[in-house]
């Protein structure tokens, strides 16, 4: 088994950061129980988890840091990355061009918004609301996305919309025959919204490209349990379930609807069991403890990938305070895509009296 | 598959003239012929053909995947319609009554519309479908729409009043790269007055310019939809006692042509606004505001407005016909303001 990160953490403080997690030692010949039968992933799929995975937790703490001091919400520190969600995104046709696959990361985690491309100061920024993320700040929320890159928003949309847009992307690939598919995570609680149902139900109809992901556990999920299979199987749609699996186990399932979903045979739910903070990491551990264990990945290498992922939210979180925030300009920004900016009168430079009605005239005119 | 199209989208090609629907269904047909990202969804749409016939024929023509018929889930399928808009097509989304839209309003506000300044980039897509009252259809399947969402930014609202602005509108539309409410009014779909013969060439209406439907002196009447054309009735009445009334048809509500009607407000000295929806939060205000702020030196009496009383609409006929503003509710309004 991976060392606990407790026991691995011997690196400095980091501003942003806190503790870092360096010198993984890697213990026993082949990783923990749960993960010994589990067929090795080709050696770039192993490195990006691997990055993607060290990336997450970093920045998760970086996170929490920077809320504690005040340099983010207070909100956020308690601010969680659940692994697995990124294993489940890097298991999708991410591309930088607009013509890979989609993914609405959901509310609680930026894992798939890392695996799709985004870096760890896109991710600062957003959630600093600074003016330079691709939403310019504008909402200054969780509406993060980037369409070139698949990112379809981060949250912020309630009640099953996003299934409902993601159903309708996913539609959009099937008629043009595209080798595409789309993803969308969602909370318990959302499958109680009609909204999701009405997405759902569209999607299993015109058996859209679809895989829906139902966080299980988040803090909105106090109401009912939802049977979640007999939900999917109402849409005449697959089901499968993600609890203490190996990353290798999550990543070939995913890959497998996902090859289900561009073959025509429709879309797939995946419920996400719940786990311990403590435990979604040790499942990065034991990976990382594997594929170290078969060779797949040397010591030597993993050290560098850790390092270069804490290198990258290091930089980030260093250069946050230097990020501007939006300007009035970006504030302005037209909402049409023909609407010219309307600065009020009031506020127009140099500042001015209010002008006599003979001027007001002028002044609404230009 | 039959590639002729049929009577009621080939109107302007035979040279006869289309009635307000068939000008609905011309622009549809055209615009999917012409451009492949366009495709229809609705409730309906395909094999039965529409609720009120707009599509009927365009299901054997351009097949399943640019007709679909949807489930009955308006938010679902407009959301979905979103969706497809990000991928780069050009969805044209039917509420079989504008009524039905209210549970799109959820996805239409908070979604679509914020899209491009959320940085997810334009959804160019249109709702579209039938509103208004006068065909006894009560209050579930007779409201005028457009004020729930005029207070939203990121949408354009496109309420044509005859059948050539009808098709120039809606091609416009479906070719606009910002999300578009488009309502048709139910009592001009097949009025017979309103029958004309189309422009045989591929012509668009530009979104967001009123036209002078008729051209005065004496008094300002700034309308839309059907009543335009209770405002021309009224303005026939009153130049039999040489009242020379202009009437402003709006055409777009959003973005508002506030040029076109200071321009004609600053010729006439008096407004009177007229719309179908009911009174209080409807378009009048906001137009007398802006008048307020543009052109009140020129204002020669009130601003007043004709509206629908503020109630749902009736079901039974004679209270329906109280409800909605009348030909000589314009005129006695008119008379009012120009002997003020």
């Amino acid at each position: 088994m991976g060392t606990p990160p407790g026991d691995a953490v011997n690196g400095a403080e980091i501003p942003g950061l806190g503790r870092r997690v360096t010198g993984l030692v890697i213990s026993g010949p082949a990783g923990s129980p749960r993960g010994r039968s589990v067929t090795p992933l080709g050696g770039r799929v192993a490195e990006d988890l691997l990055y993607l995975g060290f990336q997450g937790r970093f920045l998760e703490a970086s996170v929490r840091n920077l809320a504690g001091s005040g340099l983010l919400d207070t909100g956020l520190s308690d601010f969680g990355i659940d692994v697995r969600t990124t294993v489940i995104a890097r298991a999708m046709r991410c591309g930088q061009d607009g013509r890979g696959d989609l993914c609405h990361p959901g509310l609680r985690s930026p894992g798939p918004a890392l695996a799709f491309g985004a870096t760890p100061l896109e991710v600062l920024r957003h959630l600093a609301r600074k003016g330079t993320t691709p939403a310019s700040a504008r909402t200054g929320g969780w509406s993060w996305t980037d369409v070139r890159r698949g990112v379809m928003g981060w949250g912020g949309a309630r009640g099953g919309m996003m299934t409902q847009v993601l159903a309708g992307a996913a539609l959009a690939f099937k008629q043009r025959g595209e080798d595409r598919a789309a993803l969308v995570f969602e909370t318990r609680a959302t499958l109680q919204a009609g909204g999701w149902h009405e997405g759902m139900n569209l999607a299993g109809a015109v058996r859209a490209p679809l895989i829906v992901v139902v966080e299980d556990g988040l803090p909105s999920d106090s109401s009912e349990e939802t049977d979640v299979e007999a939900v999917a199987a109402s849409y005449g749609v697959a089901f499968e379930r993600v609890a203490e699996d190996a990353h290798e186990r999550v990543f070939r399932m995913v890959a497998s609807a996902r090859r289900r979903a561009v073959s025509g045979e429709g879309p797939t739910v995946i419920v996400l069991v719940p786990l311990a903070e403590e435990d979604s990491w040790a499942l990065h551990d034991d990976f990382a403890a594997r594929v170290v264990a078969r060779g797949d990945v040397t010591q030597s290498v993993l050290d560098d990938i850790e390092s270069a992922a804490a290198t990258a939210v290091d930089h980030a979180s260093g250069r946050l305070n230097k990020e501007p925030g939006p300007s009035a300009r970006d504030a302005l920004a037209p909402v049409l895509t023909d609407a010219v900016p309307v600065v009020p009168w009031t506020r127009r430079d140099p500042p001015s009296p209010a002008p006599p009605p003979s001027t007001q005239r002028a002044v609404d005119a230009d | 598959m039959p590639t002729e199209a049929p009577p009621h989208v080939n109107r302007t090609r035979a040279g006869e003239a289309a009635t307000f629907l068939e000008a609905i269904s011309e622009a549809l047909w055209e615009e999917m012929e012409r451009d492949e990202r366009v495709f229809l969804m609705g409730e309906d749409i395909g094999a039965y053909g529409g609720a009120f016939k707009v599509t009927r024929g365009f299901l054997d023509r351009f097949g399943p995947s640019r007709v679909i018929d949807t489930p009955i889930s308006e938010g679902g399928f407009t959301g979905a319609a979103a969706g497809a808009a990000h991928m780069g097509l050009r969805p044209v989304v039917e509420m079989q009554f504008m009524d039905f839209v209210s549970p799109a309003y959820d996805v239409l506000t908070n979604y679509i519309a914020t899209s491009l300044y959320r940085g997810a980039g334009p959804i160019p897509l249109v709702v579209r479908g039938p509103v208004g009252g006068g065909n006894r259809g009560g209050p579930f399947h007779s409201q005028n729409v457009e004020m729930a969402f005029f207070h939203t930014p990121g949408l354009k609202i496109v309420y044509p009043s005859n059948p050539r602005d009808a098709k120039g509108l809606l091609k416009s539309s479906i070719r606009d790269d910002d999300p578009v409410i488009f309502e048709e009014h139910k009592g001009l779909y097949r009025a017979p007055h309103c029958r004309e013969v189309l422009p045989p060439d591929d012509y668009v209406i530009p979104l967001g310019r009123a036209r002078t439907a008729l051209e005065g002196e004496h008094l300002t009447i700034v309308t839309y939809g059907l009543m335009v054309h209770r405002s021309l009735d009224a303005a026939a009445e009153l130049a039999r006692d040489g009242i020379r009334v202009e009437i402003i048809d709006l055409r777009t509500l959003l973005p508002l042509d506030e040029e076109a009607v200071a321009v004609s407000l600053r010729k006439t000295g008096k407004l009177l606004i007229v719309h179908e929806d009911t009174r209080t939060g409807g378009i009048a205000g906001e137009i007398a505001i802006r008048m307020n702020e543009r052109a009140f030196e020129w204002l020669d009496g009130p601003i007043l407005r004709v509206t629908a009383i503020d109630s749902p609409v009736p079901f039974s006929g004679e209270l329906e016909d109280y409800f909605l503003p009348s030909v000589q509710d314009v005129v006695t309004a008119a008379r009012y303001l120009v002997e003020y």
